[in-house]
């Protein structure tokens, strides 16, 4: 997978044809074989863009960004992105207008190992499901496979829930409280996180398991519904948490209990929980 | 510093026999904010109250603890006697001892006593952070909407216009009227349906306080008690009733014929018709499912008739809005279908036929001009048997409840064919007789000499043909044998249920419903017209099966309830109610769209100070806001608290054990 000459086309011609103020897409590192997000402004900078499954940041991110809020941006994204990209159009934080989308077909990234990413292989939404243009000139892709259960959810599922809890406390034990998963998501947009705000005790004090699992659960509730498991918490973790087991656990259930909903995946929709419906059937609540 | 009072209550035996009271006002001494603590037995009596508002003012306190029944019995005494002290009222915290711990702890007094002190603390925590709070008063908008022209509608209407109250009368139909419009003589006076109906109707459509919309539906209703906003859909008539003058040309001419519901399909009407002669307004509607010139684009016989040119086949729909305070729903109801009623053969024997229907052929202006005819060969019948509780009363084919009218008015029916039919008799399959209500028994007991019909106490278990005449076999218990009766036609008192629409309507208001489709009151003995929502009320079958003085009773409640709502000029309301910190918000409007009362809207502030960047962020309605919480739950950045629940005492409550 390697479209950079194809991006840097784009992001010439969206320059020269004066529609974008900034294109966001990848560049080198500049010093190894991995991949950074680049802002490019200067029509001159569009050789440094590439794209190959090296490419694994989520862009959408930057929409929130001040150096991209009010102008008009050309981005790359890959299915799993334009999904966050839905979710903020609807939760009215960016402008489909100043947008121009170029789509990725996506056939999954890589880790550091040169490994398919497990997200990448369950992916069902290889193909952005919106776009302006697509980087190849083709709308569709090769039909996704069906949605299933991840393994790593499967085997929590298993365990006792004295014998999860504790599973759970040893693996985030290593929790700096670096909030990176939050600065890295795309979904995490508030003017003032709950976890800092002064009323919400609860999530202060020392960096204690106990306080750093309770941020942990409380960010992954409010991404229920909206996580569109793309990764970007884990890469930017630098304690190495499988972040996704929290996501996953919470899209599975909401998956099989709010008419397989999966976040992003129509514009409009708000997930689960964020909608008040008479028809809302309510089976499962007491 | 807080100064706390605490006043546990005894309720009598309630709590006390099942929590150590005075243990509980030794746990609270010991918080450290609490600086007065005591029992009463009964503490919301006028004593229990006096010892609250001295304490106030001898103890200096600043919150008030009250550990009692639940909040939904006696907040709003207790919150009187702080106000009476000078206290503001919302400083008041309920520790609900009674049902959360001696009612259903009964076994353990131990532990009810622990939990009733955790109860206790927990207030105590909350009442700390207590806010003064003061109620808001929002405008009232007089004018009430009454859903529904049948008798409990056109009564409703008139009630309240009377009161100099301009009301919305919306009718799905062409003509109001309902199913009173259908019947033929009323029991148990006998006295003439349309000749008692139909001065009521000609006074709704002159009543200089009512807006009468026939052919129209409530398609929304937002807002709240005294400030809804209702959207009607006035359906396309065709006919611009402003210069039709009811000539009645159109539809005679009119080349269409199709089924007359009025007559529950007997005969035929017109595809542009009114539905009976003394329709109110007595202006024709086109029928456009069946009007070839709107089908298939050919005829337009009306227009050519019509001397005033009122035919328009390009009419729309139209929405239109109006302002309502207050809210009557008269839906009325439908008849069950018989069909589920094989072994009697509905369906196929063509002389088995509902009870309104015989109500339609022995009226004057039915089908048949009052005479009773068999559907299959127009003879005169002169042996009809009646089968009574037909789909009520049946848990396996129908429904479980009583239809309560069924057994009056086939008592009237055995009259009317008495009077109708000479040398006629009827026979009636009955379970009960019941006849609770003024002068019902005594009609009864006359019908029954006058008529001499044959009572028989017991189920039809089959109808078969035999020859021209319909053979019932059912079982007589009062001398324990079969039987079977030779009949010309065959009558069911078919069930009340309610009108199909019902739930998707109580849907639309935020009303509860039955299993049935009954809308649900409020109360089923202290508030029986009223429903849970503020502002909405419900007259007539629309709320379970009644007869026609009940329904007219209920109505003119409904409408003593919304005077009473439009007595002032603005109404108070709970302060409980949602803000917004506009600083936190990030504007994603997932509140707006959670919000089950449509009270969130958003606006623009600027970005930072003096900037001219704009964002948007929500706002509340605070007329609109129940205080329902459902935005605070979904806020993710925690910019909306509801006053009374914030999270300073919230997390106080959960801290504080």
């Amino acid at each position: 997978m390697d479209y950079t000459n194809q991006i840097r086309e784009i992001a010439s011609k969206l320059f020269a044809e004066g529609k974008i103020d900034v294109f966001v897409g990848y560049r080198m590192t500049g010093f190894d074989e991995n991949q950074v997000p680049a802002l490019i402004r200067d029509p001159n900078e569009v050789s440094k863009l590439v794209f190959t499954d090296k490419s694994v940041f989520n862009l959408t991110n930057y929409l929130k960004q001040d150096h991209t809020r009010n102008k008009r941006i050309g981005m790359v994204v890959k299915g799993c992105d334009s999904r966050a990209l839905n979710l903020l159009l609807t939760e009215s934080q960016v402008k489909r207008e100043n947008l121009h989308i170029v789509g990725i077909p996506c056939k999954g990234v890589v880790d550091e190992n040169g490994n398919k990413m497990q997200n990448c292989i369950e992916c069902i939404f290889p193909n952005p499901v919106v776009f302006d243009e697509m980087v190849d000139g083709t709308p569709t892709g090769s039909e996704a496979p069906p949605y299933q259960v991840n393994t790593d959810i499967q085997n929590i599922a298993a365990m006792d829930l004295v014998e999860r809890r504790a599973y759970f406390e040893e693996v985030f034990e290593s929790c700096i409280r670096c909030n990176a998963c939050r600065h890295s998501c795309p979904m995490c947009y508030c003017a003032k996180c709950c976890i800092d705000q002064e009323t919400s005790t609860l999530y202060h004090g020392a960096n204690t398991t106990s306080s750093a699992f309770h941020a942990l659960m409380t960010w992954s509730l409010h991404l229920a519904g909206r996580c569109v498991d793309c990764r970007n918490c884990e890469k930017a973790c630098p304690s190495h948490l499988p972040l996704h087991l929290l996501h996953k656990w919470n899209e599975q259930v909401i998956y099989e209990n709010f008419q397989e909903h999966l976040a992003g995946v129509h514009e409009g929709d708000r997930g689960a929980f964020y909608k008040y419906s008479m028809k809302d059937p309510d089976d499962f609540i007491m | 510093m807080a100064r706390v009072g605490v006043f546990v209550c005894f309720c009598g035996a309630n709590i006390a026999d099942f929590v150590d009271v005075p243990a509980v006002v030794e746990e609270a001494k010991r918080i450290r904010e609490v600086k007065f603590a005591i029992d009463y037995k009964y503490m919301c009596s006028d004593p229990g109250q006096q010892q609250i508002r001295d304490a106030i003012v001898q103890h200096r306190l600043t919150s008030i603890v009250v550990a009692a029944c639940s909040p939904r019995m006696h907040e709003k005494t207790f919150r009187k006697a702080l106000s009476d002290a000078g206290m503001n009222p919302y400083l008041l915290e309920v520790a609900n001892i009674r049902e959360h711990s001696s009612w259903v702890h009964q076994k353990d007094k131990k532990a009810a006593t622990a939990k009733a002190a955790d109860l206790v603390r927990m207030a105590v925590a909350k009442s700390i952070a207590n806010e003064q709070l003061h109620e808001i008063s929002v405008p009232v908008t007089k004018r009430a909407l009454v859903i529904g022209g049948g008798i409990a509608g056109i009564q409703a209407a008139l009630d309240i216009a009377d009161a100099r109250i301009p009301v919305v009368l919306v009718e799905k139909s062409p003509s109001i009227g309902g199913k009173m419009a259908q019947l033929d003589e009323t029991f148990p006076t006998l006295d003439c349906s349309q000749c008692i109906l139909t001065p009521k109707m000609v006074d709704v459509a002159s009543h200089p306080y009512i807006e009468l919309i026939p052919y129209a539906e409530v398609l929304e209703l937002d807002g709240f008690v005294g400030n809804y906003k209702a959207k009607i859909k006035k359906k396309a008539s065709y006919v611009n009733f402003k210069t039709c003058t009811g000539c009645g040309a159109c539809w005679q001419k009119c080349p269409v014929k199709v089924p007359n519901e009025y007559n529950m399909g007997i005969d035929k009407r017109k595809a542009i018709y009114t539905p009976f002669p003394q329709a109110v307004p007595n202006k024709p509607v086109i029928d456009a499912r069946y009007c070839t010139m709107l089908t298939k684009g050919k005829c337009g016989i009306c227009s050519k008739v019509c001397e005033k040119g009122s035919i328009d086949y390009k009419m729309q729909d139209e929405i239109i809005e109006r302002e309502i305070g207050a809210v009557v729903v008269a839906t009325g109801y439908d008849l069950w279908d018989p069909k589920p009623y094989e072994e009697y053969g509905v369906g196929r024997f063509k002389d088995i036929i509902t009870s309104l229907e015989f109500e339609r052929m022995v009226s004057a202006n039915g089908p048949t001009n009052g005479v009773p005819v068999r559907p299959s060969d127009g003879k005169v019948p002169k042996n009809v048997v009646f089968i009574k509780c037909i789909g009520s009363r049946d848990e396996a084919k129908g429904i479980e409840y009583c239809s309560k009218i069924c057994c009056m008015y086939t008592t009237k029916h055995t009259i009317l064919l008495h009077h109708k039919v000479h040398g006629s008799h009827s026979y009636v399959f009955y379970m009960d007789i019941r006849a609770a209500g003024k002068g019902y028994e005594e009609f009864v007991k006359k019908a029954q000499v006058d008529t001499g019909a044959t009572y028989l106490r017991g189920r039809v278990s089959k109808i078969y043909k035999k020859g021209d005449k319909l053979m019932v076999r059912g079982e007589d218990a009062q001398i324990g044998q079969v039987v079977e009766v030779e009949a010309d036609l065959v009558v069911l008192a078919t069930a009340v249920v309610p009108n199909k629409d019902n739930p998707d309507l109580a849907r639309l208001l935020g009303v509860s419903y039955d299993k049935y489709g009954y809308m649900s009151e409020a109360h089923p003995k202290l508030r029986p017209v009223e429903t849970a929502k503020a502002g909405i009320f419900l007259a007539g079958c629309t709320q379970a099966p009644k007869d026609i003085p009940d329904t007219v009773a209920q109505a003119s409640a409904c409408a003593a309830k919304v005077c009473g709502i439009f007595a002032g000029d603005t109404m108070k309301k709970d302060p409980m109610i949602s803000t917004v910190n506009k600083e936190f918000c990030s504007g994603c409007q997932n509140c707006v769209t959670v919000c089950p009362y449509g009270a969130i809207v958003t606006e623009e502030v600027p970005m930072g100070h003096g900037s001219k960047e704009m964002r948007t962020v929500a706002k509340i309605n605070e007329g609109v806001c129940q205080g329902c919480g459902s935005c605070v739950a979904v806020c993710r950045s925690m910019a909306i608290s509801l006053a009374g629940f914030t999270d300073p005492q919230i997390i106080n409550e959960i801290v504080s054990i």
